[in-house]
């Protein structure tokens, strides 16, 4: 359909499209994270987890950020099929739409399972999906329980009869600062969209 | 004069109306015939099956569909063969009393008739067990549903990165 419209009916048009675009980037540049902020953030700055290298030796991880750089952690293991991989597809489908931004974000992978879940396991497991990672593996039960407890997670595993193992755990991602506060709390099922509205905010946030 | 200008006008709409409410029959009709096809197959439709990637040293992986079923149904098992993992369950991821995440073996899996039922990360899922070998993207792996009817259906599902 086409409308003629006089002048001053163009401009308070322009000035309503105008309008409804401001809000529309307002809304998809949102300045609002989908995780949860806590009005006093969790403060993770004294937890060290023993970090695996590839050469089997294990050196204390703080889980804090590099200056300038945010830090993802996420409590996980390797036999999940379902909750840990499509949280690190997830990062990684966000970390590939941000770009070049997404090399100030490193991801913490602290397993919960660390009897099966040996260092060159995870080591393979986290590079298949991420290129900046730390393994974070203790068989040390109180060293994990006081990481668990700062970060306020949980994790239990169950070993039944038949000989299954069943794992239960947090399914939260966080998201840590160059101060080791938790900035940011990601519950599950946010997807990648989820992943790139946060981390796009928490990294203009910390430039 | 004007009357028969308001006649025509009148013809005029009411051919474009029933035009519309025509196009509108037809492809109802087509829509409902191709899905009365599929379930008189089985009484079945899967649709958007994929299964992710799976890392190299995995030893699970997961597949995920959406099950419609004409009539009420259970879906009671999943197998695949052994080149691809040793053992299938149908699984539910579930948040327990403590905010944790976990997952418990489905037996039963309800499928009312005509609803979509789907099986999505961080919900329903088939849990492949013991895999033989990594799932690799580009790869179709076969995944047998068995249903409380009795029937069973070969899905083919195809290995992805992401959801399709």
């Amino acid at each position: 359909m086409f409308v003629v419209l006089n002048k001053s009916q163009v401009s308070r048009r322009t000035l309503f499209i105008f309008s409804a675009l401001l809000l529309a980037s307002c809304s998809t540049t949102a300045s609002q994270t989908v995780g949860f902020v806590r009005d006093e953030p969790l403060d993770v700055s004294r937890v060290f987890i023993d970090e695996q290298t590839n050469s089997m030796q294990a050196t204390p991880f703080n889980t804090v950020a590099p200056a300038g750089e945010l830090l993802i952690l996420f409590f996980g293991y390797t036999n999940c099929p379902d909750l840990c991989p499509t949280t690190l597809a997830d990062i990684r489908a966000a970390f590939a739409r941000i770009g070049d931004d997404s090399k100030k974000v490193s991801v913490a992978f602290v397993t919960v399972d660390p009897e099966r879940d040996t260092a060159d396991r995870l080591t393979s497991y986290l590079a298949s999906f991420v290129d900046r990672f730390h393994v974070l593996r203790t068989t040390d039960m109180k060293q994990l329980q006081l990481a668990k407890d700062a970060f306020l997670a949980y994790s239990a595993i169950r070993n039944n009869s038949d000989g299954s193992v069943e794992v239960s755990h947090t399914a939260t991602t966080y998201i840590i600062d160059e101060s080791g506060f938790v900035i940011d709390e990601i519950p599950f099922g946010v997807g990648a969209d989820g992943f790139e509205n946060d981390l796009r905010i928490l990294l203009k946030k910390i430039q | 004069m004007p009357r028969t200008k308001a006649l025509a006008l009148v013809a005029v709409l009411t051919i474009a109306v029933s035009a519309c409410s025509d196009s509108d029959s037809e492809s109802t009709t087509d829509g409902s015939d191709a899905a009365t096809e599929s379930v008189v197959e089985s009484g079945i439709t899967v649709e958007g099956s994929w299964a992710r990637n799976s890392p190299m040293d995995a030893t699970v992986g997961a597949a995920y569909m959406n099950i419609t079923s004409s009539v009420d149904d259970t879906l009671v098992g999943a197998s695949v063969d052994e080149s691809v993992a040793m053992m299938t369950e149908v699984h539910e991821t579930t948040t327990q009393a403590d905010g944790s995440m976990g997952m418990q073996e489905i037996k039963s899996l309800d499928l009312k008739a005509g609803v979509k039922t789907e099986l999505k990360p961080g919900g329903y899922h088939i849990m492949l067990m013991n895999l033989a070998k990594p799932l690799v993207v580009g790869e179709t792996i076969s995944v047998t549903l068995t249903f409380g009817s009795g029937a069973t259906q070969v899905v083919e599902v195809p290995v992805l990165e992401e959801a399709p």
